[in-house]
């Protein structure tokens, strides 16, 4: 467990490294995807100061589901952006080379390469917690639970990804469905939280999981919720061992393929 | 004798795909398509003897890449057993990694921004290598595979040649028992081809390493290993030693022929003779040496031509391979 912790994080350190020689494009990155996150949290505050609150949501629970969203988002698809390349790891044949790694498969698909415009991400979602935290002027407590929150909100995201991503192995043109379906679930994840109520907030909190990485860990803070938290603990884990268990059984799926590649 | 590093029995591979049917809708084809089965590797069984230089071989499509992507763990097989090293490649896969090395010539290991040292850094770490054992055996294999001049430049930077030697000697930096690899030399020129081989022949002899080999090219096949296994259709049609493949299967000599002067016509020649080239100044026959001997065929030819000279020679490994490709099609 130790040396694959190790070798997990030398292979990010790699590839920070190697993303980092090109450094006009790597900043181009960071910059414009923070640039883009901005013109979208000031579209949604418009709306609520034109609108008024919508289910007992505040500009203060806005900025606190963007800075979820696009930290948990971020984080993944920095330092996982393996996860997001599974496409056309998968649909080129360049997955071999992580079946013949001796290191477990996921972190190692994961950890294969670094995502440059999700440091943007990160960036801005620290920024948008930070100022979520102020304007709600947080106790000790509810910045605790707001620590605990980003690592569970985490977990889900990351499951969820994993399984999606997974549905990779079953298709011979795979892209368009995994897009499709990931938008589905992270779409709604960034939309105002107070906007789903009875059906909806079911169906996008147990079928569909969009709400576990923003909305929900918001309003479990700022209504200082340790049953809401305790829920989203629980469907992390659910979420997470069930991508786990899927991932293993659709890797048995993988065909391969010869097409010529370069690059690690 | 040796102890046996690879044992294949009864191995199948099958993929499943699915056809448009004619004569239906498209939204039939998009609900229920028409689901086609291919037999990629059919029932195929061998044995590999530790320190072996294997060539398996086949044309496009044979089962080569299908079988050697079983035999490494990175394709389940429909049927069958495969012990790599004693490992069982589906369910020892990260184990069995540790114990052997892998180059797809079409693909690249290496990070194509840094320089080839950080590649071998980097597989060092994942083979739980120590600092200190990273570093001599890098500088080991950079001294082995006259790397030193280019180790500093991003792998982009590099030709494919230089590209191919920092691959192969990156998949070996965990002293690997066994190496497999996919056409190694697809794309290079005849120098960096030789260079290559001869690498390969030295990594085999000093640190006993299994070579498996798969390639279309006669030459990696003719000079770098002594045993070639022939599959086509997904099933082993020949397993022998490579100096024998071209003395037992081809039954023919070629005959060179200048000609002093340019023939008035080309004659009809004696059973088990063949024109196999005709010019004005030089013809080549081939001559069928179970109907008639060389010299028999000399004795029978010489009264039609004037001639200046002759070469006689035997068939070269790639008609040799081409006929059994040919063969083994034609019997299917």
């Amino acid at each position: 467990m130790k040396k694959e912790i190790n070798f997990a994080i030398y292979a990010i350190k790699k590839n920070i490294q190697s993303s980092a020689e090109l450094r006009t494009s790597f900043w181009m990155n960071v910059f414009g995807m923070m640039i883009n996150n901005i013109s979208f949290v000031i579209l949604w505050v418009f709306l609520i100061q034109t609108v008024g609150s919508i289910g007992g949501w505040s500009e203060a629970d806005i900025f606190g589901l963007q800075g979820f969203v696009a930290l948990v988002f971020g984080i993944v698809y920095s330092i996982g952006s393996g996860l997001r390349e599974m496409p056309q790891l998968i649909s080129g044949g360049r997955f071999d080379q992580f079946l013949i790694s001796p290191k477990n498969l996921l972190t190692r698909i994961a950890t294969s390469s670094f995502g440059a415009s999700a440091v943007g991400d990160v960036f801005f979602g620290i920024i948008c917690i930070v100022i979520y935290l102020f304007m709600i002027s947080a106790t000790l407590s509810q910045i605790g639970m707001t620590f605990l929150l980003i690592i569970i909100a985490l977990i889900t995201f990351t499951g969820v990804t994993i399984a999606i991503q997974s549905i990779n192995f079953f298709f011979t043109d795979p892209e368009a469905v995994t897009r499709s379906v990931f938008e589905l679930f992270f779409t709604p994840s960034l939309f105002h939280g107070g906007a789903f109520q009875g059906t909806t907030r079911f169906v996008f909190t147990f079928l569909v999981p969009s709400l576990l990485i923003g909305t929900l860990p918001v309003e479990a803070i700022t209504q200082t919720s340790f049953p809401k938290m305790l829920l989203l603990l629980v469907l992390s884990i659910f979420w997470f061992m069930l991508s786990l268990w899927f991932f293993k059984k659709a890797v048995r799926k993988y065909e391969s393929a010869n097409f010529m590649t370069f690059g690690s | 004798m040796k102890p046996k590093i690879i044992e294949v029995k009864n191995l199948s591979k099958t993929f499943s795909f699915s056809v448009k049917k004619h004569g239906s809708s498209f939204f039939r084809n998009l609900v229920s398509p028409e689901i086609k089965t291919v037999s990629a590797v059919d029932d195929i069984s061998f044995e590999v003897e530790e320190g072996e230089r294997i060539a398996f071989i086949g044309p496009n499509g044979a089962g080569k890449s299908t079988t050697i992507k079983m035999l490494t763990g990175i394709l389940f097989p429909t049927k069958g057993k495969i012990s790599v090293l004693g490992f069982d490649p589906t369910t020892d896969r990260k184990a069995l990694a540790y114990k052997i090395g892998t180059v797809f010539g079409q693909r690249s290991q290496l990070f194509p921004n840094l320089p080839i040292t950080d590649s071998f850094e980097f597989f060092g770490v994942m083979y739980d290598l120590s600092k200190k054992e990273i570093a001599s055996r890098t500088a080991e294999l950079i001294e082995q595979f006259d790397l030193a001049s280019f180790k500093d430049q991003p792998v982009r930077k590099l030709s494919l040649g230089q590209r191919m030697r920092a691959e192969i000697a990156v998949s070996l930096i965990h002293k690997p028992r066994i190496i497999f690899l996919d056409e190694p030399t697809i794309g290079l020129d005849v120098v960096a081809k030789k260079s290559l081989r001869e690498l390969l022949i030295k990594i085999n002899k000093e640190e006993k390493t299994t070579i498996f080999l798969t390639s279309h090219d006669v030459g990696d096949i003719e000079s770098l290993c002594d045993r070639t296994i022939i599959i086509n259709h997904g099933t082993v049609v020949r397993d022998m030693p490579t100096d024998e493949l071209s003395k037992s299967f081809v039954h023919e000599k070629y005959l060179d022929i200048t000609l002093e002067a340019k023939p008035k016509n080309f004659p009809e020649l004696p059973q088990g003779i063949k024109y196999v080239q005709k010019d004005s100044n030089k013809i080549t026959l081939a001559v069928d040496q179970r109907v008639l001997g060389v010299s028999d065929a000399l004795q029978k030819i010489l009264p039609y031509f004037s001639v200046s000279d002759i070469d006689v020679y035997n068939v070269d490994l790639e008609t040799v391979i081409r006929e059994m490709y040919e063969a083994t099609s034609i019997s299917k």
